[in-house]
Formats: structure tokens, sequence, C-alpha cells
């Protein structure tokens, strides 16, 4: 490390988020690097590099889009691929929102553990370092081998809340038994009462049957989830709150997947405000929607790569977010 | 019937998949495969594959509304879901190989505009991680160099060759790559480039190009920093890990356009060949073809080539493509007046070589054109260059589907069977018997 221009911060941005790609350069006060990704008319990817990553600290940035998860998968594949044989010093991909974060257990006979083949596909292609925002379940990190950073949405959300209600008047609400520990570290941190809501899951996208369990009575009830898909379970959790007396229900969703019909479904809920982080890329869903709220996530990602490549420890931003 | 053996088809070319089973009269696996509504894939194997030897078909090819991505992706899936589903063995059957094809540089032939703003200034260039504030400053700006007023669209526009519009006005709609949708559309967000999408719709006629990156027009306000040659990534040997990453124990491929891609596998690849049907066809469509000539389109095929040409015992001529500064222009090394000539290559792409090299030829006095190729991918417009072109007779494998592509080209395309070469090597690949017969029989 003797050479003082050696080993930057290289940021390469995939197709999927430029924007946050940016959001995370401005903060770091680099340029994204050049390079473009474009498809042949065969569709298959192409990538192509603009500059030189020899011996550098290579950031790959790229979250998935919905409904095109594989194009952005098999891009971030060939980017970190790329950067590989250009004798990149350290491949960290930079990976908002895990792709395939659901399919991590083989729930039924023969159904694919997709996200360890993610994982193994990643470090097969040469990534040496992950860095992602609320892992669907935090066990996906064994399935690498490579030091993997799953950092937390959470310290945004209390600042969140803190900034837009007071503690006193919210309840915390789980709409899922999964999500409880997510729930509660967020009540305890808030000092505020606790509730969950069971449901039946008979199929994956359709909702079944829920029951509250707790009071939210003339409180302010706020959801906390780590992705809004369908928004099937928000919206049904939300109008059960609501039959259960809350003043008003709103929800605080890490990755705003967004999929189907899900701007239809939110516009027409109970929910007075769907609070998203910026890891997925929402396009025009804001103008669509005028209950959906974005908090900005890049700075937490700016400082986790920041810290990741001078080699400061990265467990401050588990519990505190960048303003 | 083949005992303990499962046939399992993606969803990238159903047809085959059915062909393939009827040959080795055995029902295809039951499976789920759709993709749910956030975009990720959707795989459930509903019959046991416990113990048994596993082939899954999946072509590289997308279309139809389906994407080359997805179908590589739920191939891997259905990989690596066989593979925990505790199967004997898996092995991925790619009638065309995704990625095999990958051109080496970007090549610019009207040397497109080097972009030569002083984007080395300013922050960047002092920027080292002694002098980075610890907490970083917003509001620096991302990319002093690049606003420096230049309009790119002008210089793209002086620099585009012959700007000529396609004859059927299809332009590049079909052609052009697929721009960044999200966000704001741009790719370069906000760097004050204004870049005129008008520039896209300019095809370039002069070039001998079939890719799209080539095109200097398509790939906008891209410029590779100074001093640095820009290239493109290499994606062959990334495949190729991915699928044994997944769990497949063996590959059986079709005329792979490049053959070292078998050394990039850890696992046995079965390159199976196209050329004999290839050759059956010659010999039982081609009345004249004693007195015909086989032609390769480009240096890279003529291997191919001629070992139809020897193997018929027929002449062969060759298509060089000479490339100066300024002009790419074709020369053939040959002699064709008057004869019947058969244009052999292993991929239809975009169409263009192959196009560009009829013309050529019926320049140089042919009297009739046919081309054979094993795979017909007919990407972008390569549909409609071929109508217009001066190709009498076109002859593809259904190594990815043809039905559409039977549709609009009618008499002009004649489609090969390849499913009994590939149920002839699954049948032997399962029982253990050497599968070479497969790759000289006539």
């Amino acid at each position: 490390m003797s050479a003082e221009m050696a080993n930057e911060i290289k940021l390469i941005s995939g197709r999927s988020h430029p924007d946050l790609s940016d959001k995370v350069a401005k903060r770091l006060g680099i340029e994204v690097a050049r390079t473009i990704s474009l498809n042949y008319s065969n569709q298959e990817t192409s990538f192509t590099v603009g500059e030189s990553v020899r011996d550098e600290d290579v950031f790959i940035v790229q979250s998935t889009a919905t409904g095109d998860v594989n194009e952005g998968l098999m891009e971030l594949l060939i980017m970190i691929s790329a950067c590989r044989t250009a004798s990149a010093r350290r491949i960290t991909a930079v990976i908002p929102n895990f792709p395939y974060a659901r399919q991590d257990k083989k729930d039924k006979s023969r159904a694919p553990i997709s996200a360890r083949l993610v994982a193994n596909m990643l470090q097969t292609a040469g990534a040496n370092h992950i860095v992602t925002v609320d892992l669907h379940a935090s066990q996906i990190q064994g399935f690498f081998s490579v030091p993997v950073d799953n950092l937390y949405a959470e310290p945004s959300f209390l600042r969140y809340i803190r900034e837009n209600f007071n503690a006193e008047d919210c309840v915390i609400v789980s709409p899922d038994a999964g999500g409880a520990k997510r729930a509660t570290s967020i009540a305890d941190h808030l000092n505020t009462a606790f509730a969950l809501i069971h449901k039946e899951r008979p199929r994956p996208n359709v909702v079944g049957r829920m029951v509250l369990v707790g009071n939210v009575e003339d409180k302010v009830a706020i959801l906390v989830d780590d992705m809004a898909d369908t928004c099937g379970t928000l919206v049904k959790a939300a109008a059960v709150l609501k039959e259960n007396g809350a003043k008003s229900v709103l929800a605080l969703v890490t990755h705003g997947i967004l999929s189907g019909n899900a701007i239809e479904t939110l516009n027409g809920s109970v929910l007075s405000a769907l609070v998203v982080t910026n890891t997925v890329p929402l396009g025009d869903k804001v103008e669509r929607c005028p209950k959906l709220r974005v908090i900005d996530i890049s700075p937490t990602i700016a400082e986790a790569i920041r810290r990741t490549h001078n080699g400061e420890s990265v467990s401050y931003l588990f519990t505190h977010a960048p303003v | 019937m083949v005992r303990n053996i499962v046939v399992l088809g993606g969803n990238s070319h159903p047809a085959i998949v059915e062909s393939v089973c009827n040959i080795l009269a055995l029902p295809a696996c039951n499976r789920i495969l759709t993709k749910f509504s956030s975009g990720e894939s959707r795989c459930e194997i509903q019959d046991s594959v416990r113990g048994k030897d596993v082939y899954i078909i999946q072509t590289g090819f997308g279309g139809n509304g389906s994407k080359l991505n997805d179908h590589f992706m739920d191939l891997c899936i259905m990989i690596s879901a066989c593979k925990t589903g505790s199967a004997r063995r898996v092995t991925a059957v790619l009638p065309l190989f995704p990625y095999s094809r990958q051109p080496d540089l970007p090549y610019k032939k009207s040397g497109a505009p080097l972009f030569k703003g002083g984007s080395e200034n300013g922050s960047k260039k002092d920027y080292t991680f002694e002098s980075v504030p610890a907490t970083p400053a917003p509001n620096v700006p991302r990319s002093a160099g690049l606003i420096n007023g230049t309009d790119i669209t002008s210089r793209l526009a002086k620099t585009t060759l012959g700007t000529t519009p396609l004859p059927n006005g299809t332009s590049n709609g079909t052609m052009s790559p697929v721009r960044p949708t999200n966000g704001d559309g741009s790719y370069f967000a906000g760097n004050g480039l204004g870049i005129n999408n008008n520039t896209s719709t300019q095809s370039i006629i002069g070039s001998y190009t079939t890719h799209d990156y080539e095109n200097v027009s398509h790939v906008g306000a891209f410029q590779a920093k100074p001093g640095y040659k820009q290239w493109v990534a290499q994606a062959g040997t990334l495949v190729a890990n991915l699928l044994t990453c997944a769990g497949a124990d063996h590959v059986i491929t079709m005329d792979l356009h490049d053959p070292q891609v078998q050394g990039f596998f850890d696992v046995p690849v079965d390159n199976l060949y196209g050329r004999p049907l290839l050759k059956r066809y010659i010999q039982t469509h081609i009345p004249e073809y004693k007195d015909a000539v086989i032609i390769s389109p480009d240096a890279g095929g003529a291997k191919r080539a001629t070992a139809i040409a020897d193997g018929m015992g027929i002449e062969f001529a060759l298509i060089h493509k000479i490339t100066d500064r300024q002009n790419a222009s074709m020369m053939l090394v040959g002699n064709v007046s008057d004869r019947v000539c058969i244009l052999i290559d292993d991929l239809l792409d975009t169409g263009n070589t192959i196009t560009r090299a009829a013309k050529l030829l019926k320049k140089e006095g042919a009297t009739k054109i046919y081309a054979l190729l094993t795979h017909g991918v007919f990407s972008g417009d390569a549909i409609s260059r071929i109508k217009a072109s001066a190709i009498d007779k076109l002859v593809v494998t259904n190594s990815v589907p043809q039905n559409e592509h039977k549709a609009l080209l009618g008499a002009k395309l004649d489609v090969l069977d390849i499913s009994p070469i590939f149920a002839e090597a699954i049948r032997r690949v399962h029982h253990g018997e050497s599968i070479s017969v497969l790759f000289n029989y006539d």
C-alpha cells in the first residue's frame, strides 16, 4: 500500500439502480467508474469497462429491479467476474436487496434453496465481500464463506419515528410471527408497546386469516417488516388494526418491492403511509402512490463502503444512521 | 422405455423437450417453473428425482416474451433443486450454449469521438483516503469534469457513417440495446450531457457490425478514461463456472462457437455436431451440390466449412473481411461465378455477416445461394434483413424455437430437427455408451 494512488474505492454501478449508486458516490465524494452495461440484440448482457480497476478496491452496487431480478443478478455476476479478470484487489458486491432471500430453505420436497445458489454464484463469480441491507433471514450469511455485512434500516426507521411521531402514542406491530424480533427491537429502542398479528398463509403471495395479539386501541399502529411485495399482508394487517381501534396505521418496510398490483392495493387501503427505503428502485411508484414515502439509505451504504475500505468497524452502523 | 432417467424441461424450448421425451418414450418431469410477481423464479419439481439420472433441457435463447437471463437462472435453479433433491447425476443439456460467442473488443471503425473533456480535474485527482473527511461531505460535484457544455450528440452525428435508414423502415426499434429504464431513464443520470435519442435511430449500414455496442450511437455518452482501452467482459467462463457451481455434473451442447469453451468446464462436456445434419441436407435437397461451392462467410468459420467441403469432395471458397482505418470491405477468395453457393456458419444472430456475404456472392456471379447454419437466433432485425437479402434458401436447426421465424420467413427457411441427436446422446450418456459415433455419422 505504498503507492499513494493505488487501491482507491472504485464504485461500479449496474443498471438496476443508478440513482442509489449516484447518491452513494456523492456521499463518498467520488465518481462512479466508467463502465456500461448493455444487452446485445440476442439478449445476452454485455459489460464494458472503461477504466482500470487493477489493484483497486471495487464496490459494485447492484440492486434488483422488481420483475427483472434475474437480469440484474446476471449483470452483477458478469460485472464481478469482469473485475476479477481485470485484477481488482478486492471485489465487494453491494446488494441492497438480496435476490431470492425468501427461498432460503427446503420447505417442501425438491424445493430449490435459491438463496444459497445465489450465494454460491456470487462467490464463483469472484465476490470477496458482500454488503447487503436487512436480509430476510440473517442465516443467509451462513451460505457464504466470504464476509457478509448485513446492514440494518432500523436506525433510519427509529429516526423517522422519532421525528414524525410521539413515541408514547405508537404501537409497533409485526405483521407476522417471523418478523417479531425485528419489531420488538424497534419497540424496545422507542420504549413503546408491541403487538403481533398472526396469519395463515395457504400459498405464496396469498394471504389467509389474521388475528391480532396485543392492544392497539387509540394508538398509532406502526407495522414493521423487511419487505413489502404484493402488499397483501400489510393491507390486511392494517385493516385488522383499524378494526381493533387503531387511530391510524402506517407501515415501515425496508425493501419496497411492490410487485403486481401493490400500488393499487395500497391506494385503496386504510394505511395512511407506507415508508420504504430506496434499496429497491421505485421508478414511477412514488408518483403513482401518494402514500409512499422514501427514506434514503445511501448514507448508511456509503459509510459502510468507506469503513470497509478503510478497515474500520462497521458495527457502529448497526445502531446509528449517518445523517 | 429408458428407466431411472428424468428429463426436465425449461421454458425456453418446450417443443424440443417434448420431442426428446417422445423419442426416449418417457414423460417429461412434472414441474412448476414460473415467476413470482417480484420477478424471482419459482421452481418446484413435482416428481421424485432421488437417485435418478436427470437431464435438464434449456436452450440459450430469449424471445417470444421470455428473457435469456431468466432461462439461464431457471436452469441453474433447476440444477440446484435436483441436486438438493438427491439426484444421482444432473446433466445440463443446452442445444445453444448461452454467452458462447462474445466478441473480443469493441470495434470502432469510425473511431468514436474521444471525449476530451477535462475530466481529470477536480475532486477525483486529489482524492486519497487521507484526504476524505471522516464524514463525507454532501454536495461535492460528482462529475465536475463531464459538465463542460460539449454537445456529444453533434459529435456522434458527425462521426456516424452511412445514416441511411433500413429499406423497410424498421430502423433500430428491435435492434437497439435495452437502455436503462428505471430511475430517470438515463444511465449517466444527471451528468448534464443531454443525450439526444435521435442518434440511436440511425443504423450504420456501411459497416460490418453484428452487435450493437459497436454502434457508437447506441453506447451514448459512454467513454473510457483517457489512456485506457475499453474492453468487454467475456462471460463464457463465468457461465461455465455458474453451471458447475449450481451442480451440473455433465454438459451436453451443440456446435459451440468456440470449442475452447469445453476447456472452461471442470466437468465433462459433450459438444455434438450439427454438421452431419447439414451435410445430409446438402446431399438430399441441393440437386446440383456436386458442382456447388461451400463458402465460409468469415475466416473464423473456415475450419467448419472446409470440414464439410472435404467430407463431400466439393470446392471451397472463403470470404475475407478487410478492415482498414476507414472502411471495412469483403473480399472473396475463390471462384463462384455461375455456381451454386452454400454458405456454412455456426450461428445466425443479427444475420449481418451472412446477408452481406450473400450480396457479395451474388455480385460475383453465384446462381443460387443457400445458407446453412446450426443455430438460428434471428435477433434484432435479422428477419427483415434475410427477407431482403440474396439468400435463396436458409437452413437452420431447431436448437432454438423456430416456429415464429418459420412463420415470418415462410418457404425461405427450412428447419432441421436435432432432437433425435440429443435424444440419442442422452440415451448413450445414460447407459454409459460412447457417443463419439454421433460426431461423425453420415
